[in-house]
């Protein structure tokens, strides 16, 4: 090839490459512009997108957020007399139909037909859809210039337009991670009730495929054919070593089972490293069982049952600083042991703390194998003057706790956690049981035992103490994720996965008072009462708060 | 900057020429009732953490209005606080002469930290409160209101407006506009 034919050849590659190149970055910006549009409600400028509502209700496009009606997949939300429909480029971009029929003969009519870039425009600007009906009134007319309508138009092409990973043979494919540490009885509290209601749910679709009518009547609640005909899976991932190689193990794991989303799981540790893993990869990671979820107010992808011990301490603080004589700043002593439970503990009381506007306490850290004798406490209750101490520790606690309630000059009030104090709570003596009270983040062991909705995930396993708490969260976990498979309606996005979570009823359930969900609701159990055990040989919890102190 | 106005100017003559302000209007529909409800006696917890007795907070010389509603609500909710800030705007700037209340019916997750992050987005004024508090006090307000829900996606649009003179409330079920919304407070005693 002559030289001269080369460069131009060369120069003529370099151009495409660099228009491409050019062409990927514009859209990568128009993108990130129609992303921050729908998620913020914000335009380039930084300024708030304006939007008229109800006909003359002018308002910011903050609190008007597409994703805050739209959700996060763009498939559109549930609420109270209000659906909000899909708003993604796969939904718009067809017609609109009942997307179920019963009858096996009857269409069901078109609400509309498909949209244009034109038209859709035009329902976000006037609020008229393509058949020209005018929308609900709860969606703001949005003020958007011609550019930011193209990028938000863009984005919402882009929005839940490929499906996850993990739907592949006709299964939609979980994950449970158990590390080392969790014991057989755990482990078999867990799986055995989960693969269970997977092999139930694989059997109900065997059914189905044997009587179609029974599939069409199905139809409704699974919104599609395909729905009612998806199986489920189940892989068990278990972790080994410490927790910084957990990390390479999941990636392993992950790539040769690309599963949909992580359900349960247990360790005794903390969460974080498969909490990163799944914020990192998008990957839902639903009602994990461990005291050390990772305390976001951000994250997104891991929902917990609990903030685990950080709550304890949390409640601890909202208790002292609504009682009817609140506790001065200066008053408020903290005794931590230096682990991941006083830490986690200390943690949560400390934040809660400065947030409600008090001050840093005083914190005395016992370190892992000092004693704690109650010449400490005794000191800090003379040297400090406090009438309230907050005692983060373990059993070993409790005798200096029992001597400190024989002496003079105690405190007032010490608090404990009924996490970290475990079985031995009971055997606090009746002194301190006067002054003591504890954090106890599940509903009264009395109140508890008339629960027996679990017993039908029970079955006829034999589960005590510690399997038994995980074989109740595991009932929690079955209702939750039967109900948001049902709900996904055949659309197997991730992000569906949980804005469906997001949309459920409130769940009576074992163990917590109540467990909710919501948009960017990341904690299902919110509540921990403040308790103290009466006197004598067979000591009940009394209640000193409500389930969420305010 | 002028950009942005030429584009506002020509988004109102867009929603002219349509006709859908007219359309708006003309579709509007919310019941409207007048009632009588007895308050419990019980505290509530406003979004500065202050303690309200809510009787006391209610029975007030001024127009009291009350919606039901949660910090992670996505559809209705917006909508009616979207009201208060209108009327807040049209009230300025002597927004206290009308009590706006707020009362979540979500109130595991409503601390006064949300709540109070909640106004800030809606740009609350002084006389709008956010209050929470137990479940059970919660129960026992939406049941004097006959606002019951048993669960917070069950929730309606209800606004309830307590007319001074004689202490009977307006109860709007549905969706008002501003102008709608204005012209109850005026009926309520709003000048």
């Amino acid at each position: 090839m002559p030289r001269s034919q080369y460069a131009v050849r060369l120069a003529g590659g370099l151009l495409f490459l660099s228009s491409l190149l050019f062409a990927t970055v514009s859209s990568a910006a128009t993108l990130s512009i129609g992303e921050r549009i729908y998620r913020e409600g914000v335009l380039p400028s930084g300024e708030p997108v304006q939007a008229v509502l109800r006909g003359d209700v002018l308002v910011d496009g903050t609190t008007f957020t597409c994703i805050s009606c739209h959700l996060s997949s763009g498939l559109g939300s549930f609420e109270g007399t209000v659906r909000t429909p899909p708003t993604n480029g796969v939904k718009l971009y067809q017609p609109l139909k009942i997307s179920y029929n019963t009858s096996g003969v009857l269409r069901a009519p078109m609400l509309r037909p498909a949209y244009t870039d034109q038209s859709l425009a035009e329902a976000l600007r006037a609020g008229v859809n393509s058949s020209g009906q005018a929308l609900n009134d709860v969606m703001p007319r949005y003020m958007l210039d011609d550019p930011d309508m193209a990028a938000l138009i863009a984005y919402l092409k882009s929005l839940s337009s490929q499906p996850s990973p993990g739907v592949y043979d006709g299964k939609l494919h979980f994950a449970t991670v158990i590390t080392q540490d969790v014991s057989a009885e755990e482990q078999e509290a867990l799986m055995v009730p989960l693969e269970n209601y997977i092999t139930k749910r694989n059997n109900q679709v065997k059914v189905y495929e044997s009587s179609p009518k029974l599939a069409r009547v199905t139809e409704v609640m699974f919104g599609t054919k395909q729905a009612v005909s998806m199986k489920l899976s189940l892989s068990k991932w278990m972790l080994k070593g410490p927790p910084e190689t957990w990390r390479s193990q999941l990636d392993e794991y992950y790539a040769n089972d690309p599963v949909f989303a992580l359900v349960g799981g247990i360790t005794k540790g903390g969460w974080k490293p498969v909490h990163d893993f799944c914020e990192e990869n998008r990957i839902p990671c639903i009602l994990p069982i461990t005291d050390y979820p990772v305390v976001s107010g951000t994250d997104w992808y891991t929902l917990y049952y609990s903030k685990g011990y950080y709550q304890e301490g949390e409640s601890a603080a909202r208790y002292l600083n609504s009682r009817e004589n609140p506790v001065n700043d200066e008053a408020v002593v903290q005794v931590v042991r230096d682990s991941p439970e006083g830490r986690a503990l200390s943690e949560g009381f400390v934040a809660t703390w400065l947030a409600l506007g008090r001050k840093t306490p005083v914190t005395v850290t016992l370190k892992e194998g000092e004693t704690l004798t109650s010449d400490i406490l005794h000191g800090l209750a003379v040297k400090e003057k406090t009438p309230c101490i907050l005692l983060w520790d373990g059993p070993e606690a409790l005798p200096a706790l029992d001597l400190l309630a024989t002496g003079n000059d105690r405190p007032d009030t010490v608090i404990v956690s009924s996490g970290y104090l475990g079985k031995s709570l009971w055997t606090l003596g009746d002194q301190a049981r006067e002054f003591t009270c504890l954090t106890y983040p599940y509903r009264l062991p009395q109140d508890e035992a008339r629960q027996k909705a679990y017993l039908m995930t029970k079955g006829k396993m034999d589960v005590k103490g510690d399997a038994e708490l995980v074989l109740k969260r595991t009932h929690s976990l079955i209702l939750v994720l039967a109900q948001a498979v049902m709900d996904l309606r055949g659309d197997y996005y991730r992000d569906r996965f949980l804005d469906a979570i997001s949309m459920m009823q409130d769940l009576q359930a074992p163990l917590y008072e109540r467990l909710s969900f919501g948009p960017g609701q990341r904690y299902a159990s919110k509540g921990c009462y403040i308790v103290q055990l009466t006197k004598g040989p067979d000591p009940q919890m009394v209640k000193k708060s409500a389930w969420v102190i305010h | 900057m002028t950009r942005r106005i030429v584009y506002a100017l020509q988004f109102s003559i867009l929603l002219l020429v349509l006709g859908f302000v007219g359309v708006a209007d003309a579709s509007t529909s919310y019941k409207r009732t007048i009632e009588s409800y007895t308050m419990p006696d019980v505290v509530l917890v406003n979004q500065d953490g202050k303690k309200v007795h809510l009787k006391e907070l209610l029975q007030s010389d001024k127009v009291v209005i009350v919606e039901f509603i949660f910090g992670t609500c996505t559809t209705i909710c917006p909508v009616l606080s979207a009201g208060y800030t209108n009327l807040q705007q049209k009230l300025a700037p002597d927004t206290q002469k009308v009590r706006l209340v707020s009362i979540t019916i979500d109130p595991e997750n409503d601390t006064p930290g949300v709540m109070k992050e909640y106004l800030k987005r809606y740009r609350a004024k002084p006389g709008w409160d956010f209050l929470t508090g137990s479940r059970s006090d919660i129960d026992k307000v939406m049941n004097s209101f006959n606002a019951y829900v048993s669960n917070k996606m069950f929730h309606t649009p209800l606004t309830l407006i307590r007319l001074p003179k004689d202490g009977k409330w307006v109860r709007v079920y549905g969706l008002m506009s501003t102008s709608e919304f204005m012209e109850e407070c005026k009926k309520a005693g709003v000048k």
